[in-house]
């Protein structure tokens, strides 16, 4: 019977050993990165565009506005840059009937603002821009029609907006006390008009920035940026009354999202890339 | 005997065991340097030069150089083997879903090239194509969706969707959609009232319908934080229908009225691919109609009457959309080779 032992014993060894050696079995995917030999279009490189961008859905003024992107990408995910435009404003649809329907002169006592009180009082986005931080989380490559071959990335960005306002006001009278000043010697009683006041809705605002875009690039030196851009901002984009208290003051602004979209075609430097192993 | 021939049989299990044992991690790096030999010999060589004796120049994409017996990628292949998109349908199922694959074989070849195919390693028998991780074709896709408008500064219309599309082919659509509008008054709407002192003309949308046909012209793959690969792509969508609006008259005491307008539209969204059933879609569509709106010096109390005198207006409804479709048959099978 001795004779079998060794035999058995082995057989025993290799039905135990057999579970395992599966168990060491890894799968050779695992740990490895999604994509070899890829190239890393924007990682250490410069990048400028000049981009053009429109305001989307503006309410009375429409901003249509160009300028430069500047952007330099620590690596391939990270990146700092900045983006300034300087914009002209035009009326939007709803503006438009609305200036083409105002009164040149109006009664006293009539609440209705005067043409030139309306349109004096509105601000346009005569520059803004923003510093931010950029990440970059999806890259890939896309086909157009079976023929066109193009690498895309897809980036996110946030940080500090700044804009400069801009109104034309006032080439009529101002009210020296909007909502009146009751400290004052001797005291000055509110109107309750505020197309006669001042309109406080320029200067330099500072707030919020999100963005997003996609990169289509047509070589590895260029590549289309398409974006939507978010600036955030107090603002008071009529220019009149917002709060119902019959005066134009601080308080009528309020925190506004403005939204753009953009293109602009980047430039890479340098203009030679790296490829992952 | 007896004992004898038992001792035998488990010396020779015992033997085919350690074997087995012994042999599986060595085959299997064996299968490894064997597929390593064809990698590196599918990759271009350090430092080769073109065919065509130019340099290769620094920072170009390098290419692939094909030695005495290698065939270029089939056509619908590109160079780095990603499969392009074709408005052909896919063949027949050919029974190699899920199973395993003879890589050195030509499934399309007759019997002597099949064995000519197994006496060579040529070019043509190396996979190098990753295969569309998602068919459409003669599937069902069920789409709800939520949209909002784009482009109104008075008036947001909240829209909820509901699409069914059949895949003629892996590219091409045909299906219906309706549509639900919920209205939203927007800040200029009661600014303009007390600012301006004038009362908007404003039109709300009810619901709508379409027939609509979808070509996907463009495919690809990205990769998400360099780890998961995800895979879209975009379509045009264009189609013709009706929405109905009503007007919200300026003064309440006035009745509203409502429009039926014929609607083509026109619209490009993306699909991601995420489940063999299950994608999600984003995406801009713009309903063009000509709305009519209460007229600006109505005095007719009786919708009808003011709805013969209305003032009509091209409208551009720009709506942004977003949803989950589901897809039926829930799973698909290759039709084609790997």
């Amino acid at each position: 019977m001795h004779r079998f032992a060794p035999v058995s014993a082995a057989l025993l060894a290799s039905l135990l050993a057999a579970p395992l050696a599966q168990a060491d079995r890894k799968n050779p995917l695992e740990g490895q990165p999604a994509v070899r030999h890829r190239l890393l279009l924007v990682k250490q490189r410069f990048e400028f565009a000049p981009a053009f961008e429109s305001s989307v859905n503006a309410d009375f003024q429409h901003t249509f506005s160009g300028g430069l992107k500047l952007e330099y990408h620590l690596s391939d995910m990270f990146s700092i840059g900045a983006v300034g435009f300087y914009g002209k404003g035009f009326n939007t649809k709803l503006n438009s009937r609305i200036v083409d329907d105002l009164p040149e002169t109006t009664d006293e006592g009539d609440p209705t603002p005067t043409h030139d009180e309306w349109v004096e009082h509105l601000n346009e986005i005569q520059a803004h821009g923003a510093g931010y931080v950029t990440i970059t989380p999806w890259y890939g490559k896309l086909a157009a029609f079976g023929k066109f071959f193009v690498n895309f990335d897809f980036y996110f960005s946030g940080g500090v907006a700044f804009a400069k306002l801009k109104n034309d006001c006032c080439s009529f009278d101002t009210d020296p006390a909007p909502g009146g000043d009751l400290e004052a010697d001797p005291p000055v009683l509110a109107d309750n008009d505020p197309n006669n006041d001042a309109a406080i809705n320029d200067g330099t605002r500072i707030g919020a920035y999100l963005g997003g875009g996609i990169h289509l690039f047509l070589a590895n030196w260029m590549a289309l940026d398409l974006t939507v851009r978010s600036y955030l901002f107090s603002d008071n984009p009529s220019g009149l009354d917002f709060n119902a208290d019959l005066a134009v003051t601080d308080d009528d602004n309020r925190f506004l999202n403005h939204l753009f979209m953009g293109v602009g075609l980047s430039f890479f430097l340098p203009a030679d890339v790296e490829r992952t192993p | 005997m007896m004992r004898r021939s038992l001792s035998s049989w488990l010396l020779v299990a015992s033997l085919a065991s350690l074997t087995a044992l012994v042999g599986a991690p060595r085959s299997a790096q064996a299968q490894k340097k064997k597929t390593d030999d064809k990698t590196k010999a599918a990759q271009p060589k350090a430092g080769a030069q073109p065919k065509s004796g130019q340099p290769a120049k620094e920072g170009e994409e390098p290419e692939m150089t094909f030695e005495e017996g290698e065939q270029p990628a089939p056509e619908g292949q590109d160079q780095e083997g990603q499969a392009q998109p074709s408005g052909e349908p896919e063949p027949e199922p050919t029974g190699d879903a899920g199973g395993e694959i003879d890589l050195g074989a030509d499934p399309t070849a007759g019997k002597e090239d099949k064995l000519s195919a197994e006496s060579r390693v040529s070019w043509q028998d190396i996979v190098v194509v990753v295969r569309k991780p998602f068919l459409k074709q003669r599937r069902l896709e069920i789409l709800p969706q939520w949209g909002v408008t784009m482009n109104d500064n008075i008036i947001r219309h909240y829209q909820f969707t509901g699409q069914l599309n059949f895949f003629l082919t892996d590219v091409l659509a045909v299906g219906v959609e309706g549509q639900y509008y919920i209205k939203d008054l927007r800040e200029p709407y009661d600014l303009v009232a007390r600012q301006a002192r004038r009362l908007p003309t404003v039109n709300k949308y009810n619901y709508g319908a379409a027939l609509n046909f979808h070509y996907v012209p463009i495919y690809g793959k990205f990769a998400i934080l360099d780890e998961h690969i995800i895979h879209w792509e975009t379509f045009f969508t264009a189609g013709v229908g009706f929405t109905q609006s009503e007007v919200i008259p300026r003064d309440p005491a006035y009745q509203p009225f409502t429009n039926f307008l014929i609607t083509p539209n026109v619209g490009a969204s993306m699909r991601f691919f995420v489940t063999k059933f299950i994608t999600v879609n984003a995406g801009i569509r713009d309903y063009i109609f000509v709305d009519k709106f209460e007229a600006v010096g109505r005095t007719e109390v009786n919708g009808d009457a003011a709805k013969e005198n209305a003032d009509s207006s091209l409208i551009n409804n720009v709506v942004f959309q977003a949803g989950l479709s589901f897809w039926f048959p829930t799973s698909f099978e290759y039709t084609t080779f790997r």
